[in-house]
């Protein structure tokens, strides 16, 4: 084959040859094309106002999803410590390590951790936990049957129905047993309201156990008595029916018909420790004292059915005085005032007491602490609601 | 070529009416639209592709109206205008989103192998195809100089003007140009065929 030779002049000889292509577009139709494409400046614009807008979404929805979250954990916690009171679970804490240590020989280090754990633990009820709830107290007698216990709960308040109602249902709930006291609810009787007279009407069936033995007795009497004078201002009258009938027959009293309800006043609170419990009962003596004096003196000894001295961790209380529904007091110099759970209990026990005595706000002149766990004592204390925060389910 | 013609450079493209773009537009068109289509159209071989690069040619002369010196005549400038937007698209199809796309769909490879030769070449003799063919081996610059030197028949020093090269630069590529296109036409007059050879002979 034979090899061609390209000369440059040959070669753009060709390139001149080279047709020309034509364009046949019509002129004014590329005029179109360019206006529109010209007019679309910053291709960009578009993505970048939807990445920001999305962003933005992203941090609007982000805290939403984490309070959502965040509300779970708190209804959670508040299930599990049912109206945020911690008390009681601590308690039933203390229990089971109590229980445990009964078996074992009890070590100085799992006490310690106990008290840590009850640090600033407050007792009663106090205005600014109520919220929207109501307060009952229900009065339980303790193992022995010997002291009336007042327990108190927050309940969440139902429209059309009336307190008394909601009072007896809630009943079947209360864990005595639970919190170291012995089982008493729910009765076995049928309340009834009549409003007309003031007065609760108490039916028990023929058959009730209500009669069997005097403490029994007695302590069904008080209990409901404590019950009304706890709960309602308005009635001034118990009436017991059996079935229907009026009367109830116990065995010691013999029949009783009627009694009156007494408001509750003049008490002195002491401790009251369940078995095995290191959160003490703020219970009331069955004795009344005539003054708030008289009342404290009591406080600092020792009482008889296990109720305790609720002062002893306190310095000297002096120079009280009640003016105007408020009471004055001031701690002596010696021993110090201690920030402990110990002095948080003992405060309590004297507020509670206060109450007894009308008092509505307590004032601590020269207070050495200006913080005792969660009480401001440089300001006005307001008594408590009601003694003994418990949950039920 | 020797004319030259100045735009006013006072006036900005955006704030122009429409009427007077409309007047630069027909002025361009008249003048330059088929030499700037044909410098496209042989430096990117696809006949669509042109049409779109044109499009981005006025776009641009547009949009830099008001940069344009008149130091250089109007037709270089729009040269080498052109050749800038035919560089952007060719950097644009090997970027990384044409070659996974190529990846993905292999049915627009193949067929985007082969441009398709227009017709006005292929009516033409067979020398003129190959040569055609050919130019497809040479460089992007390799290519321009061609088309400038001997399609649009531009003097060298023009030429230089378009491309902003030196003389010498010019020269040396359009020499080696040829080279690349003496040794393809070598080749596939080697393959194909004899009787192709019997006419240049016979020329």
């Amino acid at each position: 084959m034979k090899k061609s030779e390209w000369s440059d002049r040959e070669l753009e000889e060709l390139l001149r040859q080279m047709p020309s292509i034509h364009d046949h577009r019509n002129p004014h139709d590329i005029y179109q094309n360019i206006s529109l494409k010209s007019r679309k400046t910053k291709p960009w614009l578009l993505p970048c106002l939807a990445a920001i807008a999305a962003v933005l979404l992203f941090f609007i929805l982000v805290p939403k999803f984490m309070g959502g979250i965040n509300y779970d954990q708190d209804s959670a916690a508040e299930k599990s410590s049912a109206g945020g009171n911690i008390a009681a679970k601590q308690d039933s804490l203390a229990l089971k390590k109590e229980n445990a240590s009964t078996i074992e020989t009890e070590s100085p280090m799992t006490k310690q951790a106990e008290l840590l754990k009850m640090k600033n633990v407050k007792t009663a009820i106090y205005k600014d936990e109520v919220g929207d709830g109501a307060v009952f107290t229900y009065w339980v007698p303790d193992t022995q049957a010997q002291i009336l216990v007042p327990v108190s709960i927050i309940a969440n308040q139902t429209r059309g129905q009336s307190w008394l109602t909601k009072y007896t249902d809630l009943m079947a709930n209360l864990q005595e047993e639970e919190w170291g006291l012995s089982d008493f609810y729910p009765l076995n009787a049928t309340l009834k309201l009549d409003k007309a007279t003031k007065t609760l009407i108490v039916d028990v069936p023929s058959n009730h156990q209500y009669g069997q033995g005097s403490t029994t007795e007695a302590n069904f009497i008080n209990i409901i008595k404590n019950n009304m004078s706890s709960n309602s201002t308005t009635i001034k009258k118990i009436k017991f029916t059996t079935n229907g009938q009026p009367g109830i027959e116990l065995g010691n009293f013999g029949k009783v018909e009627e009694k009156d309800v007494v408001p509750q006043n003049k008490h002195a609170y002491f401790f009251y420790f369940p078995e095995g419990s290191k959160l003490p009962f703020l219970t009331p003596s069955v004795e009344t004292y005539k003054d708030i004096n008289s009342a404290f003196e009591a406080m600092k000894t020792d009482q008889s059915m296990g109720l305790k001295s609720s002062l002893l961790s306190l310095p000297p209380l002096n120079n009280v005085s009640i003016s105007n529904k408020i009471m004055y007091i001031s701690f002596g110099v010696k021993p110090r005032l201690e920030n402990n759970q110990q002095s948080i209990f003992c405060l309590e026990a004297i507020l509670l007491t206060a109450k007894e005595y009308g008092v509505e706000k307590v004032i601590i002149k020269n207070p050495s602490l200006t913080n005792l766990g969660t009480f401001d004592l440089t300001k006005e204390i307001r008594v408590p609601i009601a003694p003994n925060l418990r949950n039920i389910p | 070529m020797s004319e030259t013609f100045y735009i006013n450079k006072s006036t900005n493209i955006n704030e122009r009416g429409g009427e007077l773009m409309d007047s630069v537009f027909d002025e361009l068109y008249q003048k330059y639209h088929h030499d700037v289509f044909q410098f496209l159209f042989y430096l990117v071989r696809n006949k669509e592709q042109a049409e779109d690069l044109v499009q981005e040619v006025y776009i641009r002369v547009f949009k830099a109206h008001h940069r344009f010196q008149g130091k250089s005549s109007e037709k270089t400038w729009l040269f080498s205008i052109a050749r800038n937007v035919a560089i952007d698209y060719f950097r644009k199809q090997k970027g990384w989103k044409n070659r996974l796309l190529e990846k993905f769909d292999m049915s627009a490879n193949q067929v985007k192998d082969e441009d398709p030769i227009p017709e006005e070449i292929t009516v033409q003799n067979e020398e003129i195809t190959w040569i055609y063919k050919c130019l497809e081996f040479c460089t992007v610059d390799q290519r321009s100089v061609i088309i400038l030197r001997y399609l649009q028949d531009l003097s060298i020093s023009e030429t230089a003007k378009v491309l902003g090269w030196t003389e010498s630069k010019v020269k040396t590529t359009q020499h080696r140009s040829l080279k690349v296109l003496k040794k393809h036409m070598e080749m596939s007059y080697e393959k194909e065929g004899l009787n192709s050879e019997k006419v240049r002979v016979e020329r």
